[in-house]
């Protein structure tokens, strides 16, 4: 199978984009695009990592959404958060779809229970829900909801397997995604690593999309 | 010749069985199994018997030191040390002393290193439902503390140091950061007239090690523990006997932990004071040889007391306070005929509780239990035993419970012989899920209410605005009812020679109306409410095999193992429909198989010990265990919720404990060993386990008169 490097580092996808210059590396790792066949995988895209704690001691993050094309494969710049050229934003366990009070597109999703392969279709009768950012979201937030589990004890977050996105882009098309991983390098910390480690590392996206640009809804 | 040649070997091996207690003798009188003193060859039901002797060349000091070498029975961490018979809980085993229930769990766990084992000439350990004789909490087994009685005028006394160090693998004596403990003991046997009084004392002092409940740290914890145990016996004329054992046990310990939720960490410091006491007069009445009256009281009370205050939080402070009392009166009756015996017996119960952690503590809960149990036990030749029991508890609060059982004994031949049983074991709702009103404000914040408060304090809530989301399981919220399970248990017993022991055992538990915690709904503020449902179907089963040799007149062998399989049903089922999803190496979702199951998690599939013995005619002998356990799941790592071959496991470990003793004279013997050799340690997930430790003991024993000594009145 021939591997097709698409992007490999931030600034390659952006040099031409000088309005607003997002990071080279983050952390000294870069972020990763590849594509097999018709899966691309993204690995590492920053979600608002936690640059510290708040009052009463919580980790967060500058609020900072990293918006996502799943047509182009690209990082968007924030600059065009109020455009139809992302699909996807992410910061934290906060996924926005592009429509209604998130964004201009057509944007929409839901949670498909099955595998990613296990999809060949979106089904005729699927509904696709629109955020009500910021009090609710198409992709429900929440441990054991849309995509993930948190656990208390041991602060960790984990995608739950089975779990499938559908999404309807900010242009109309559809794709299906998964949420592979939540921590940078693509591991989920041990549940008896430093919290240190937990915080750090947590809020580094890693999933994988398969888009359909022809406006079927066949994947 | 030939005939000499046999006597001759005959005699060697009767020699052998004179030295060993390796091997059990099928005379060893036990009363577990039947409510009354039966010869182990006589039940219809495996015992596991622990002998003083055993408890003490092993150098064990509190419970959890011996149960932890028997098969098949494995420890818990969570709440103190819990045991899990048959892959059941530590709630669903109950721990007798002389028969009575020992009350005072944490989250349903009996912490078996509370008990000291001063005092106690035997442990019987029963596995399978025994509710048919015991009542509520006896699914997975019963384990019995036999007290010694005052047989003689004796004095004994110990006194033990041991030291560990974990870091540095060896502990200095008396430095200041090495783990010591410390123990004394003192036994006194007297009459006074015809009155037989023994008194058992015995104080322990450690550097312990701490475990909450969300704790990842481990931190010594200074523990100090009291216990003291009289027994009075007389005999009232030659029919009767009257005997009154009383039992006091206080635990102090000095706290200093820290409570990690959502990242936040909290350290907190202060104490925390257990004390437990119990009275247990019984009257013997024996009508003729054949009827005898058994008439025994019984009450118990346990206080737990937990005073804390945070580091970070320096003007707030924790009060936790629990406080139960059960009071028991039961009359039994055996007849006994030719070919039949019957046991019957009636019993009223009263059960308090108060808490903190309930809506307030000065509103006392009540449950009262009436109950009947009989048995009958019938002989069919020499072969045949046939034990049928069956039982009804009555509940103030609950509907009844019948728990039948019905066990089979054959001897096919002199050595060898086949039990098998099929009985009923339940589990009555504790107070906590009844009545638990827990908000843990520090760790994150969660609430957890027992079944009977949890749908008007929810509604209430609800109706002020304070929740956000209710959850599907509110609605299923509703009286809880009691546990119940199905146990059956075949076993073999084989002895190829007089020199070998061995036995076999398959188990199955089918288990339903589990109860568990479940989140009912979210507070306004994102913070979690749960509250307890009979929800889980789950079944356990495995094989047990357990095997004694004695090699030599002074060397002896002694193996148990345990397969353990267990599952929830409903898990099971999701997993034949394909509805279970587990993660590709890369990442990537497929749709689960049965061989990625692992079941129920905390349990280890296999589990085994071998101890070998020399012993010698003088009493000089060094006892060597080496303890295995494989691998057991902690953590739920790739989101599904089901515990499979890809979530965290804690790792299987060997642990080996020797010991050697040495008598001085008549009256004075040593002890040393080490304890946990191999210095294994899991900080996260054995925190109860201490470094290695290498101990002395010091024992004396008087005996004012010259008469000999019993080992097994």
């Amino acid at each position: 199978m021939r591997i097709i490097l698409l992007a490999v580092v931030v600034l390659l996808s952006i040099t031409s984009c000088e309005k607003d210059k997002l990071p080279k590396t983050v952390d000294q790792r870069a972020y990763v695009i590849e594509t097999i066949g018709k899966i691309t995988t993204v690995k590492n895209l920053p979600a608002d990592t936690i640059i510290g704690t708040n009052s009463i001691g919580q980790p967060v993050g500058a609020g900072r959404y990293s918006f996502f094309s799943l047509e182009t494969g690209q990082w968007i710049p924030n600059i065009d958060s109020n455009s139809t050229r992302w699909d996807l934003a992410f910061a934290g366990t906060t996924i926005r779809i592009n429509n209604a009070t998130s964004g201009p597109g057509a944007g929409g999703a839901f949670v498909f229970n099955g595998t990613f392969e296990s999809l060949q279709s979106v089904p005729t009768d699927s509904v696709f829900r629109i955020d009500n950012h910021p009090v609710s979201y198409a992709i429900t937030r929440g441990s054991g909801r849309a995509w993930y589990t948190y656990d208390g004890p041991t602060n960790l977050l984990t995608p739950i397997p089975g779990r499938t996105l559908v999404i309807r882009t900010a242009t109309g098309k559809f794709a299906k995604v998964e949420i592979l991983n939540y921590y940078r390098g693509g591991q989920t910390p041990s549940a008896t690593a430093a919290d240190s480690i937990k915080i750090r590392d947590q809020r580094f996206l890693h999933f994988r999309y398969t888009y359909q640009g022809n406006g079927t809804s066949q994947f | 010749m030939r005939i000499r040649a046999v006597m001759l070997l005959i005699l060697a091996a009767t020699q052998v069985m004179a030295q060993s207690d390796t091997l059990l003798s099928m005379e060893e009188v036990v009363v577990t199994a039947t409510r009354q003193e039966r010869r182990l060859g006589n039940i219809t039901i495996p015992v596991n018997l622990i002998q003083r002797k055993q408890i003490q060349q092993a150098g064990s000091l509190r419970l959890r030191d011996i149960l932890q070498e028997q098969p098949g029975i494995q420890l818990t961490s969570n709440f103190g040390t819990g045991i899990q018979m048959q892959g059941l809980n530590p709630e669903h085993t109950l721990i007798l002393i002389d028969g009575q229930p020992l009350v005072g769990r944490t989250s349903g766990v009996l912490d078996v290193s509370r008990i000291a084992l001063s005092g106690i000439k035997r442990i019987e350990v029963v596995k399978g439902p025994s509710s048919s004789l015991y009542g509520s909490e006896a699914m997975a087994g019963v384990i019995n503390l036999i007290t010694e009685n005052p047989i003689q005028p004796l004095f004994e006394s110990s006194l033990r140091y041991g030291v560990a160090d974990p870091d540095q693998g060896w502990g200095i004596p008396f430095k200041r950061n090495s783990f010591q403990q410390t123990e004394a003991d003192l036994q006194a046997t007297y009459f006074i007239g015809k009155l037989k009084v023994r008194h058992s004392n015995n104080i322990l002092f450690a550097d312990g090690v701490s475990f909450r409940p969300f704790s990842q740290d481990r931190i010594p914890r200074p523990i100090h523990r009291i216990t003291h145990q009289t027994i009075i016996q007389q005999n009232l004329g030659n029919r009767a006997e009257f005997k009154l054992l009383t039992r006091y046990n206080q635990d102090r310990f000095q706290q200093e932990f820290s409570v990690r939720n959502n990242g936040i960490t909290i350290d907190s410091y202060g104490r925390e004071l257990n004390k437990e006491i119990n009275l247990q007069p019984s009257l013997l009445f024996r009508i003729s040889d054949k009827i005898r009256l058994y008439t025994r009281g019984y009450l118990t009370s346990y206080s737990g007391d937990q005073k804390l205050r945070f580091v970070q939080k320096p003007d707030s402070s924790y009060l936790d306070r629990f406080e139960q009392r059960l009071f028991r009166i039961e009359e039994q009756v055996d007849i006994k005929k030719n070919n039949y015996t019957v046991t019957a017996g009636v019993g009223f119960q009263l059960e308090q509780a108060n808490s903190t952690r309930y809506d307030a503590l000065a509103n006392q809960k009540q449950n009262n239990v009436n109950y009947v149990f009989a048995q009958w036990e019938i002989k069919a030749g020499e072969k045949w035993i046939s034990i049928l029991g069956v039982r009804y508890d009555h509940h103030t609060l609950f509907a009844g419970a019948v728990t039948p059982k019905w066990s089979l004994r054959y001897q096919a031949k002199s050595n060898l012989s086949f039990t098998a049983s099929v009985g009923q074991g339940f589990k009555a709702p504790d107070f906590r899920q009844l009545y638990l009103n827990f908000t843990n404000s520090v760790a994150g914040g969660y609430s957890v209410f027992g079944s009977q408060d949890a749908i008007r304090v929810i509604n209430e809530l609800n109706r002020v605005g304070q929740i956000a989301e209710l959850k599907p399981d509110f609605t299923k919220l509703t009286s809880l009812r009691p546990e119940h399970s199905t146990g059956i248990n075949v076993s073999m017993q084989y002895n190829p020679t007089p020199t070998i022991t061995s036995q076999l055992s398959i188990f199955r538990n089918d288990i339903q109306s589990l109860i568990d915690v479940r989140q009912v709904a979210t507070r306004a503020d994102g913070s979690q409410l749960f509250s307890y449902l009979n929800v889980n179907r789950a079944f356990t089963q495995g094989m047990e095999a357990s095997f004694q040799w004695q090699v030599h007149k002074n060397w002896s062998i002694n193996s148990g193992y345990q397969l353990l399989i267990t599952g929830d049903k409903e898990e099971w089922e999701q997993i034949r429909q394909g509805k279970e999803y587990i993660r590709e190496l890369n990442g990537s979702s497929r749709v689960m198989n049965k061989k990625d199951y692992v079941g129920l998690p905390n349990r280890s599939n296999h589990q085994g010990q071998l101890k070998i013995k020399y012993e010698d005619t003088k009493d000089r002998y060094v006892f060597m265990r080496l303890l295995y356990r494989s691998r057991w799941t902690v953590a739920n790592s790739n989101g599904n919720g089901v515990h499979d071959v890809q979530d965290e496991y804690a790792s299987g470990f060997i642990q080996i404990h020797v010991a050697g003793g040495l008598p001085i004279n008549k009256n004075i013997s040593l002890q040393a060993g080490i304890d946990n050799l191999l210095n294994y340690q899991d900080i996260f997930y054995l925190p109860n386990l201490a470094g290695r430790t290498v101990f002395i003991t010091i024992r004396t024993k008087f005996e004012p008169k010259q008469t000999k000594r019993i080992n097994h009145p």
